[in-house]
């Protein structure tokens, strides 16, 4: 016994120091930087009042947008009775596998001031803005909205129903007395996330904003551009607020009713009227998904959009030859790297905080689910400053490692959640029987969740090759992500290359989640 | 009968409140001992400081003379079945059986044989390529106990093993059980919350409360002296309320 604490220990150790040189640390000293003179200096620049503006006011906007799509495309799926349901979730989580500088991008293409609609409808190209950027919102965070009421809404009780049904309460009270109270945990936690999401991205803004400045942009400017990480760590401050109310909200709020026992699902509706609606409406939000890809390609595949539609690959050629295919290789190297790397720590962490019940596994547990409140735009910036002159700085490495910090919380999450489920049991069968903790997990308890271990690679994957946030204070000049061109072309005026940016890093995630889908369902038929 | 396991003073706190107070009893070699108890009176608790899951705060447990208290669990020749079985779900029965073998450096040829008898002897031959799901909750329970019982362990400690199963398997499970007992020689420790299971199975019956035991008899001499009035009331009224139950209804569908 004595053996076994030792090694536990020592586990424990590292890991504690790990969370702290990676997460503890780097913020700690962003937030040192903020001296009383520099906080005034931000605080009282001309830009600051109008920026918090513009970042509260588009987020609030977009998120209540994006909320009430979700919750309509959400109800579409389950609680009517159209088909190609299956097709259609799937479009709708589409736009998590682009940047969200695509989304915006996308926006360009199509409304800008040489966009294809612009001109076909002779529009005045004025997309750029305020407006742009709610858009360009709601676009990429509906997709994270739509699964939260997806799955809550697929799990409601029924029963509930049909004794309202039966009870002849009407139809408008019925939602207003059972579908409301039930939605609302997870209304206020999609409100908080997909708040936070929006108020705290910066590639939207950037690319559509034109004069309106966000927080973000602000930050990034500050940051990034004049290398003033002083004034940088007062914004970055200033955004971790309410990324921290999302997450004690969050906290406060954990449990949806999702656990509780399901009797019976929600019988969908037959009414023909709703089916033709909601055919509608699930059409409409294809569309919108489909079309800034559309135009990514129309600009990619034509020798100038809109005024010569012969089809080329010189754009493609093009692309390749500034550089596009080490860039991808390097992007994807980061990310199989940082999925590796992400998936492990998170099994690690994951497995201590679900199947060891001690005190340390509770302080992991918070502080494994906090590095979810660190926009990444802030992480970015703590990491310069605390990594700034140790030998990692400006290396493939520090960017593997804030983005395996950046994107650990979900896939941490997940896998918390898939263990807490696993037999409690197992282990100590396990050692009554003389069978060591570590082949329990290797023959017995990965094998169950190894489904779990292929969704958490394939996060950290995707999210590795769409990131700009943090990595675009950190990435090392030469083999850069290769996201991180889509801006630079765009600012070079080489469009077409940014469009073919977008799709490869599209087609790329695609295949990776299909590849993955392919390999959980043998996985869960081999059971 | 000889004593086989004895467990002296032992004591077991979680944060302030003490859930085991104190404990002391043995088991004879080859015994069917149950333990007795209402929900949340530390049963489980004790059971898992037998097998060396949880250190006592107190106290001493001697093994055929041996002191074992710290020992590790897989030292102790015994072994543990608990209430949801923890079966291995990705392997088939036979592997179940099987795989804690390779672990104490038997042959595979032996740890082969010795699982089959094991599962001959539990009576699931016909089903050793199935995988746990697809087995009912009475043969997952008998993987478990087969599982145990390949190691050969002296004592078996069960904790509420029969709480998921219906009526009939439950009455059945009983029996082979039993024969099991007799046919291996083993002391087996067995933690129920039903009266009627404990009065059926034991060899004596020892009765807790809140961490502290009541009284520990054969079956006959608990009806006969009850040592308190919990035993009184938790267990004589209950069983007595049962078989009033039922006569009434005999005697009902007589008359009728
Ligand atoms: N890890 C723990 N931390 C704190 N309290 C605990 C812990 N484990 C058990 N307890 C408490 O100890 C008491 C006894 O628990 P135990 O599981 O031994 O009861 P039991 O007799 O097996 O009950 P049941 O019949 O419901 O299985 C309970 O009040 C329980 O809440
Ligand atoms: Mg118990």
């Amino acid at each position: 016994m004595r053996r076994k604490n030792i090694s536990k220990l020592i586990i424990s150790i590292c890991i504690a120091l790990f969370f702290i040189v990676c997460v503890i640390s780097p913020i700690v000293s962003m937030l040192c930087r903020i001296t009383p003179d520099g906080f005034m200096s931000v605080v009282g620049s001309p830009q600051f009042l109008p920026a918090v503006i513009n970042s509260v006011s588009t987020a609030l906007i977009a998120t209540v947008i994006s909320l009430l799509l979700a919750i309509s495309s959400a109800w579409c799926i389950r609680r009517t009775d159209i088909k190609l349901k299956a097709l259609f979730s799937t479009i709708f989580v589409v736009p998590m596998l682009i940047p969200s500088i695509s989304h915006a991008f996308g926006l360009v293409a199509l409304f800008g001031s040489n966009g294809l609609i612009t001109n076909l409808l002779s529009l005045d190209g004025n997309i750029y803005g305020f407006w742009g950027i709610v858009v360009g919102s709601v676009l990429y965070s509906f997709p994270v909205a739509f699964l939260m009421f997806s799955s809550i809404l697929e799990y409601e009780d029924g029963m509930t129903y049909k004794a309202a049904e039966v009870l002849g309460i009407p139809a408008l009270s019925r939602f207003t007395g059972i579908t409301l109270p039930y939605l609302k945990k997870t209304i206020i936690s999609a409100f908080f996330a997909v708040f936070t999401m929006i108020v705290t991205d910066y590639g939207v803004p950037l690319m559509i904003g034109g004069k309106t400045t966000t927080l973000s942009v602000l930050m990034y400017n500050k940051a990034v551009g004049m290398i003033d990480y002083d004034s940088g760590s007062v914004i970055g401050a200033f955004l971790l607020v309410p990324a921290v109310a999302a997450f004690i909200v969050d906290l406060l709020n954990p449990e949806n009713s999702q656990s509780s026992f399901v009797s019976e699902k929600v019988e969908p509706k037959k009414s023909r009227m709703q089916k033709i609606l909601s055919y509608v409406f699930c059409t409409l939000i294809c569309v919108c998904v489909f079309a800034p890809i559309a135009s990514f390609c129309i600009m990619v595949f034509e020798t100038k959009y809109p005024v010569d539609p012969v089809p080329t690959l010189y754009h493609i050629q093009k692309t390749l030859s500034r550089g596009a295919d080490k860039y991808l290789l390097n992007s994807m190297i980061y990310s199989a790297v940082t999925a590796l790397l992400g998936t492990l720590l998170a099994f690690i962490c994951s497995y201590i905080t679900s199947r060891l019940n001690d005190k340390f596994s509770k302080g992991l547990h918070l502080i494994s689910i906090t590095s979810m409140a660190i926009p990444g735009i802030v992480l970015g910036l703590s990491y310069v400053i605390f990594f700034h002159g140790s030998p990692i700085y400006g290396t493939i490495l520090i960017v593997i490692l804030v983005n395996s910090i950046h994107f650990f919380a979900s896939p941490y999450l997940m896998m918390y959640n898939t263990l807490g489920k696993v037999n409690p049991n197992l282990e100590a069968v396990g050692q009554s029987l003389g069978i060591h903790r570590l082949f329990i997990i290797k023959d017995v308890v990965i094998p169950k969740v190894r489904g779990a271990l292929v969704e958490m690679f394939t996060y950290f994957f995707v999210n590795s090759m769409m990131t700009i946030s943090a990595v675009s204070f950190l990435a090392p000049p030469a083999p850069k992500p290769v996201a991180l061109m889509i801006n630079q072309f765009e600012a070079q005026l080489l469009m077409e290359s940014a469009a073919f940016v977008s799709i490869i890093i599209f087609v790329v995630n695609v295949l990776i989640k299909g590849v993955s889908n392919l390999i959980k369902r043998k996985l869960a038929a081999s059971r | 009968m000889t004593e086989k396991l004895v467990i002296e003073n032992v004591s077991k706190s979680y944060r302030e409140t003490e859930i085991l107070k104190s404990v002391s009893f043995d088991a004879k070699d080859g015994e069917f001992l149950s333990i007795l108890g209402a929900s949340g009176c530390g049963k489980t608790t004790l059971l898992r400081i037998l097998i060396g899951l949880l250190e006592p705060d107190t106290g001493k447990i001697t093994k055929d003379g041996t002191d074992i208290t710290h020992a590790a669990p897989d030292k102790r020749g015994m072994g543990i079945v608990f209430q949801n079985y923890a079966l291995f779900e990705n392997m088939t029965v036979l592997q179940n059986v099987k795989y804690a073998l390779k672990f104490h450096g038997i042959p595979k040829a032996d740890a082969e044989k010795n699982a089959l008898d094991m599962i001959a002897a539990v009576g699931l031959s016909d089903h050793i390529k199935k995988y746990p799901k697809n087995l009912s909750g009475g043969q997952q329970q008998r993987v478990a106990i087969a599982r145990t019982l390949a190691l050969n362990p002296d004592i078996v400690l069960l904790d509420e093993p029969m709480s998921a199963l219906d009526v009939a398997t439950r009455l059945s499970m009983r029996k082979e059980l039993k024969g099991l007992q007799a046919q291996f020689g083993t002391t087996m420790i067995y933690v129920t919350h039903d009266q009627e299971e404990a009065f059926a199975l034991s060899d004596r019956i020892m009765i807790m409360n809140q961490g502290e035991i009541c009284q520990i008899d054969t079956p006959e001499n608990i009806m006969r002296n009850p040592a308190d009035e919990y035993v009184r009331t938790f267990v004589i009224d209950n069983l007595q309320a049962k078989v009033d139950s039922l006569s009434k209804f005999i005697n009902g569908r007589r008359g009728g």
